[in-house]
């Protein structure tokens, strides 16, 4: 039986992409969480600008976090640097403080600048980040057409009309 | 949390996730509405730290 599942620690994440002046949006469960979703979630999800800039700043903040592969099996020669986020866009990875997903673009979603006039900035744990705000969350996980977010859909549709 | 410009409605009322928010528990929701944003993300790593203790005191291995 696989070990159990540990919850990456959100704040520690988002403090370290914010001091290292990563420009990205809270994406996938902990946005939800954010607009007040109330379901258990373990990773954080980001959608990261592509400017080479901010490929830097993203390898400068978590290269030091021992990023590797998630569910790779251990001792391949992958290389968390600029070139590497160049040739690839989206990467699921095991840091030092948990499971961080580095997204490029969202299925029906675009990337970072398709997606900034659609997020909202709210305080957490200590920094102000951007959300993807609810409506267009609710609209990229319709489009991802993944059987698993049929539940989240729900609850974050139902979460809308609540809020009115 | 200020909300994002408001777009056109997406696609119409799909009946299987129409049929899961029958089952979704509004009052969570709206306890949840009454937080801030920072809240409610301190909420979940809360809740999320329980949940680990929880697997914890099943034994090993556990989910």
């Amino acid at each position: 039986m696989p070990p159990a599942r540990v919850a990456a620690d959100f704040g520690g994440l988002l403090r370290a992409l914010r001091a290292g002046d990563v420009d990205f949006i809270v994406v996938g469960g902990v946005a939800g969480a954010a607009h007040g979703l109330a379901r258990a979630t373990y990773d954080l999800d980001v959608v990261y600008a592509r400017s080479p800039s901010n490929l830097e700043r993203l390898v400068a903040t978590v290269g030091p976090l021992s990023p590797y592969l998630r569910g790779a099996p251990p001792g391949l020669p992958f290389r968390f640097d600029a070139a590497n986020l160049r040739r690839g866009l989206n990467f699921a990875l095991t840091t030092s403080l948990g499971d961080l997903g580095l997204l490029g673009e969202l299925t029906g979603g675009g990337g970072y600048e398709d997606l900034l006039s659609d997020s909202v900035e709210a305080e957490a744990y200590g920094v102000t980040c951007r959300f993807l705000g609810l409506e267009r969350l609710i609209a990229v996980k319709r489009a991802a057409g993944r059987p698993k977010d049929l539940e989240a859909i729900a609850e974050l549709e139902a979460l809308e009309e609540e809020r009115g | 949390m200020r909300q994002a410009p408001s777009r056109p409605r997406g696609p119409e009322p799909d009946p299987v996730i129409e049929a899961y928010k029958k089952h979704v528990d509004r009052t969570l929701l709206r306890e949840n509405l009454k937080l801030t944003p920072g809240e409610r993300l301190e909420k979940l790593a809360a809740f999320m730290r329980s949940l680990r203790e929880v697997q914890g005191a099943a034994g090993p291995g556990r989910r």
